[in-house]
């Protein structure tokens, strides 16, 4: 107690606690309006049309599997460990409602637990691990996970390090702008402005390489990046162009630069080196290809936002790392 | 070993915005912290008040929501910061609740007589602070004040993830381009330790300087 006043003070510390409770709550209101980015955006809906996706895909020859110490690893396990998000629109996104992971790369994990084990409960399928750019290798060098599923994308550095199946998806970056912005028409433009992009991709090395007079500002988030262009911290932001499209379809007051993104991306399956995993997901990925069932997972994720059919799927080991 | 050397430049400057970062947001602390605390133990009891709203409400708020407060919602409300601003006024505003508690913690060990004396001698309030009550208060409160600086340092590192380019932000890039994770971030933890260190060298000599020998 003060030594140089005196008194009850019981009372008067309720009283501010309550103070800075409703303090805390008005400023909690300012910060979450109508138009502020959703991290549950666009991207598939979990449900039965979705399970079937995955539960409709082929399911490996019990001798394959046998064959792979990994998988047959694995199948005993009765689930695949998954490293990987749950906030990335598209890709892998929790349905808030179900809890269950939906998007492409989730799906692709899903396909590939159901594959090894056969099981059809979609939501038993995998465990996932939140993984970033800071733990994936390290993760999968530990073997806490079994497989990183986190649009990964392949470089002969990273590939000296984990072993990549793939690639199983090629995109590229694209540049998002705020509505109305007539003056960046291409990539360089971007020199001498600012640009946001996530800490957790390779878009910053993208955007250093086409712009190397550009500012650029890491933000942890996606939903924090398209806050920085609707407020005008950042001038463009920069991302793989399918998550781009994803968030501008729930953000109207951004727009994404139309044309081509104008760098390829590969993105493989993160997979421990030294093991039968690449040989065995290489297998898989081929048949799901054959089978049509990429494409179809594709359009149930990916193809909400990107017009047209889906794409040919990139050739397996078309890549340097993979 | 080549990503630190390659990019020693790079990483430096992130060393220089931490270093930055935590000056600020220690000194800004520093003088919110010691306004408050004397609010806090001031007669007005209006300004008591507002003291213990203030500590209640910065105490307890993790700083990574203030900083996401500050930088993504105050524009909505109209009012954009900049990023290192908004950085080092959130390391500040968290930090100076801490401040004004060891300030306040050191006052209160200063035995009342102290004070008495000193009221009855004629000293006014202010007076009695300045000349009898801090300067034999500040000995307690040097650890405290170590301590709140070394919580600013290691919680600069939260602004990287609302886009300040400070060590860690630079370490997540490098890591980015190399996928040298566990060195990078080794190199980032020598340096947060030997700063933490430092300042607890600096904070030790001062309490033995300052100690009454007897």
């Amino acid at each position: 107690m003060p030594l140089l006043v005196s008194g009850p003070r019981r009372r008067r510390t309720t009283v501010a606690a309550g103070l800075a409770a409703a303090t805390l709550l008005t400023l909690s209101a300012c910060g979450s309006s109508d138009d502020a980015p959703s991290l549950n955006g666009a991207g598939a809906k979990a449900g039965s049309a979705y399970d079937k996706i995955i539960t409709s895909a082929p399911v490996a020859d019990s001798s394959d599997v046998d064959a792979s110490t990994w998988a047959s690893a694995i199948k005993k396990q009765g689930y695949l460990k998954v490293g990987g998000t749950d906030s990335g629109p598209l890709f892998s996104i929790k349905d808030l409602d179900t809890g269950e992971l939906t998007g492409f790369d989730a799906g692709l994990s899903q396909m590939l637990a159901h594959y090894i084990t056969g099981k059809t409960d979609v939501k038993a399928l995998t465990k996932l691990t939140i993984t970033s750019v800071d733990t994936r290798e390290t993760l999968l060098q530990n073997k806490t996970v079994d497989a990183v599923f986190a649009t990964y994308s392949i470089t002969p550095e990273r590939a000296q390090k984990v072993a990549f199946a793939g690639p199983y998806y090629q995109s590229g970056d694209a540049i998002m702008v705020k509505k109305g912005n007539d003056e960046i028409k291409g990539v360089a433009d971007l020199n001498g402005k600012t640009v946001a992009t996530e800490s957790n991709s390779t878009a910053a090395l993208a955007v250093k390489k086409y712009a190397p007079k550009a500012k650029i500002l890491l933000f942890k988030e996606d939903a924090q990046c398209v806050a920085a262009v609707q407020q005008g911290r950042a001038d463009a932001y920069v991302l793989d162009q399918g998550i781009l499209l994803g968030d501008a379809q729930s953000n109207n007051s951004v727009t994404v630069l139309g044309g081509d993104p104008f760098t390829v991306d590969p993105y493989g399956i993160g997979l421990t080196k030294g093991t039968d995993a690449k040989a065995f997901v290489n297998g898989f990925l081929k048949k799901i290809y054959a089978s049509g069932d990429w494409a179809k997972l594709y359009k149930a994720t990916i193809g909400t936002v990107v017009k047209g059919d889906a794409p040919a799927p990139p050739e397996i080991g078309s890549v340097p790392g993979s | 070993m080549h990503v630190i050397t390659d990019n020693l430049g790079f990483l430096l400057q992130g060393v220089l915005v931490t270093l930055e970062l935590t000056v600020l947001g220690y000194v800004g602390a520093l003088v919110l912290g010691t306004l408050m605390a004397v609010f806090r133990v001031g007669p007005i009891p209006p300004l008591r008040v507002l003291g213990t709203v203030y500590v209640e409400f910065f105490r307890n708020i993790p700083l990574l929501s203030l900083l996401v407060l500050v930088i993504f919602g105050l524009p909505d409300a109209g009012v954009t910061i900049g990023l290192f601003a908004s950085g080092a006024i959130c390391l500040a505003l968290s930090a100076s609740a801490f401040v004004c508690e060891a300030m306040r913690g050191g006052i209160n060990s200063v035995s009342v007589g102290q004070a008495e004396a000193a009221r009855a001698i004629g000293l006014s309030f202010t007076q009695v602070l300045r000349f009898v009550i801090l300067p034999q208060a500040f000995r307690t409160m040097v650890q405290p004040l170590v301590n709140v600086f070394i919580g600013v340092l290691l919680s600069s590192a939260l602004a990287a993830a609302v886009g300040v380019p400070e060590l860690t932000n630079r370490t997540e890039q490098l890591n980015l381009q190399y996928a040298e994770a566990v060195v990078c971030f080794v190199f980032a933890g020598v340096v947060y330790l030997a700063v933490a260190l430092a300042a607890g060298a600096v904070g030790g000599r001062l309490e033995h300087r300052m100690a009454i020998r007897r």
